[in-house]
């Protein structure tokens, strides 16, 4: 981890909703990993106070694209501050044939890099976006990509037979229904798996982060009897090892 | 060296800006993003007696150039920590100072009787409730003076530091921080819910620097100013006011780099722009310190705390 100025480069309008900015960055930021982020600070003043969530998408030599709402104003010669990479990459299994990515009412702009690694490596990779992710532009996406559109309930059509067919599954939910979501996601693989195999689903945790290196202790997960930082430990994390919410709602 | 802490073995740390406890982890967290080593010393995360576990629901809250924070004090209780950060803390280059958080004043012994002897710590902070009295700060400082030999810095809570100053000198405290980040409430854009914690902020500047200034004309202890300190201006205004040190705390979230250029300044350290260094990591007067500055006017004017500041 290290913290370093970086040059906006390029700025493309997506979609209405999605940007990616083409980001030149240091050496020590080339070799970020699918599922890390940078915490960006764009402005000399200090509002926004805290540094923003960058999720690199795409990874092209000493460039990274980054994607972020339309609504954020970024112009071409911009120089910012990044600080990362922050987290630990996404554990894809080697030769992997079949992965599930989730998005649930968030983007999956996290899981991008992964399904680029699967693919390049001949996997086939399937996305399901649910409740307002179903709204995601697909033209972001890689054209191998077989995408699901689900319900706001989490729900898709032949969800036990996709649940069984991929070998692994990797789902993103923003705060602060992460944890009820990943509740109810395991909860549904247990129905179609008599045992859920360890390092077969994982959760991705997007809260804000202060710091980003495990002091401040404002990203904390219960993740078997302890608590980690998902700034350092996550961001993903093993749904078997996590203390989720009881099928009631209560912890 | 500055003199931290009075008392019968005084606190002296070769600078005087220190890491705020909540900020900067339990020993070297920010290592790879700060020189530390740079910095006077480093107060850990709070720590309490038994474990605590995080708060549940939301955390943090982005505030106008700010920041809300509610962590709940997580800490696996000071024997766990002890375990994982005593090889750490002997090893440390940066001193350590312990801060402590108790409900009691059998659980603040307990917790300093844990720490007794230990090598890598120079020093116990303890953080009093933002409803302390009179009587609880004399209760629970007074047994943790009975407890430890090591100096004592007394972190007051903002709004009542004025307040409970006084008893905290009498209690045993060494040194005074003021203030604690105060407690606030906003609405979390995410869930909709109003949450309560601890604001962060540029703006809380101008709230602990008063209270600093009311403080220091009548306690006889140093003073450690802490509040909004983001570049090395709002250190030495800190200074000026009649503080001996500064608390760093949230600039490390928003630019650790200035961290350690307010270290440096404070340090009196002279920097040089060094061959291909960016412009934008020197600026004119990072190297001055109070003497220096001193000598340069014709005729300093004397820093005096005022008795009575207008509302």
């Amino acid at each position: 981890m290290q913290e370093a100025q970086a040059i906006i480069e390029r700025v493309r309008r997506v979609s209405a909703t999605v940007q990616r900015l083409d980001v030149a960055v240091d050496r020590a930021h080339r070799n970020v990993g699918a599922g890390q982020l940078f915490l960006a600070r764009t402005t000399a003043s200090f509002d926004p106070y805290l540094r923003e969530p960058w999720t690199p998408v795409h990874r092209n030599g000493s460039s990274l694209t980054i994607e972020r709402p339309a609504g954020q104003v970024y112009t071409p010669g911009q120089i910012v501050s990044l600080i990362g990479p922050i987290g630990r990459p996404l554990p894809m299994r080697e030769k992997i044939r079949t992965l599930l990515l989730i998005a649930h009412e968030a983007t999956p702009a996290a899981l991008m890099m992964l399904a680029e690694t699967a693919l390049a490596q001949g996997a086939a990779v399937s996305l399901a976006l649910l409740g307002a992710a179903i709204h995601y532009p697909l033209e972001a996406l890689p054209e191998e990509v077989e995408v699901i559109r689900g319900d706001d309930q989490g729900k898709w059509p032949d969800q036990p037979e996709t649940l069984r067919w991929a070998e692994q599954v990797f789902a993103v939910a923003p705060p602060p229904y992460d944890m009820s979501y990943y509740t109810q996601l395991l909860d549904s693989i247990r129905q179609v798996k008599m045992e859920v195999p360890a390092q077969y689903v994982y959760g991705l945790f997007q809260p804000p982060l202060p710091c980003g290196v495990g002091a401040c202790q404002a990203c904390l997960i219960r993740r078997s009897g302890e608590e980690v930082p998902a700034c350092t430990e996550g961001m993903a994390f093993d749904l078997t090892t996590l203390h989720l919410l009881a099928p009631e709602g209560k912890a | 060296m500055t003199q931290i802490t009075s008392g019968k073995q005084p606190l002296q740390l070769s600078n005087p800006v220190i890491g705020a406890s909540g900020v900067f982890g339990y020993a070297g967290e920010y290592a790879r993003l700060i020189d530390l080593s740079k910095l006077g010393a480093i107060v850990t995360n709070p720590i309490t007696w038994k474990p605590r576990r995080a708060a549940a629901g939301t955390r943090v809250v982005p505030l106008d150039s700010g920041v809300l924070v509610h962590t709940g004090l997580p800490n696996p209780g000071i024997h766990q920590v002890y375990r994982t950060y005593a090889a750490k803390w002997k090893a440390s280059l940066v001193p350590i100072i312990v801060h402590l958080v108790a409900t009691s004043p059998d659980e603040i012994g307990r917790c300093a009787d844990a720490l007794e002897n230990h090598e890598g710590i120079v020093a116990l902070e303890i953080g009093l409730s933002d409803q302390a009295t009179h009587r609880d700060a004399r209760l629970m400082i007074g047994t943790l003076r009975q407890h430890t030999h090591l100096p004592i810095l007394a972190r007051l809570p903002l709004y009542y530091a004025a307040h409970v100053a006084s008893a905290a000198e009498e209690a045993g405290a060494d040194a005074l921080v003021i203030a604690s980040p105060p407690r606030g409430t906003a609405r979390d854009p995410l869930s909709g819910q109003l949450v309560g914690g601890r604001v962060y902020g540029p703006w809380l500047k101008a709230l602990a620097l008063r209270a600093v200034g009311q403080i220091a004309s009548h306690v006889k202890i140093p003073i450690i100013g802490s509040g909004g300190i983001h570049n090395p201006g709002d250190a030495r205004d800190y200074l000026e006011a009649g503080a001996v040190a500064v608390q760093v705390d949230s600039v490390a979230w928003v630019r650790p780099d200035m961290v350690e250029v307010i270290a440096r300044n404070l340090g009196g350290l002279e920097l040089t722009r060094a061959a291909g260094a960016l412009a934008d990591e020197w600026q004119p007067g990072m190297g001055e310190t109070a003497a220096t500055r001193a000598q340069l006017l014709p005729s300093p004017r004397p820093i005096v705390p005022p008795s009575e500041l207008p509302e």
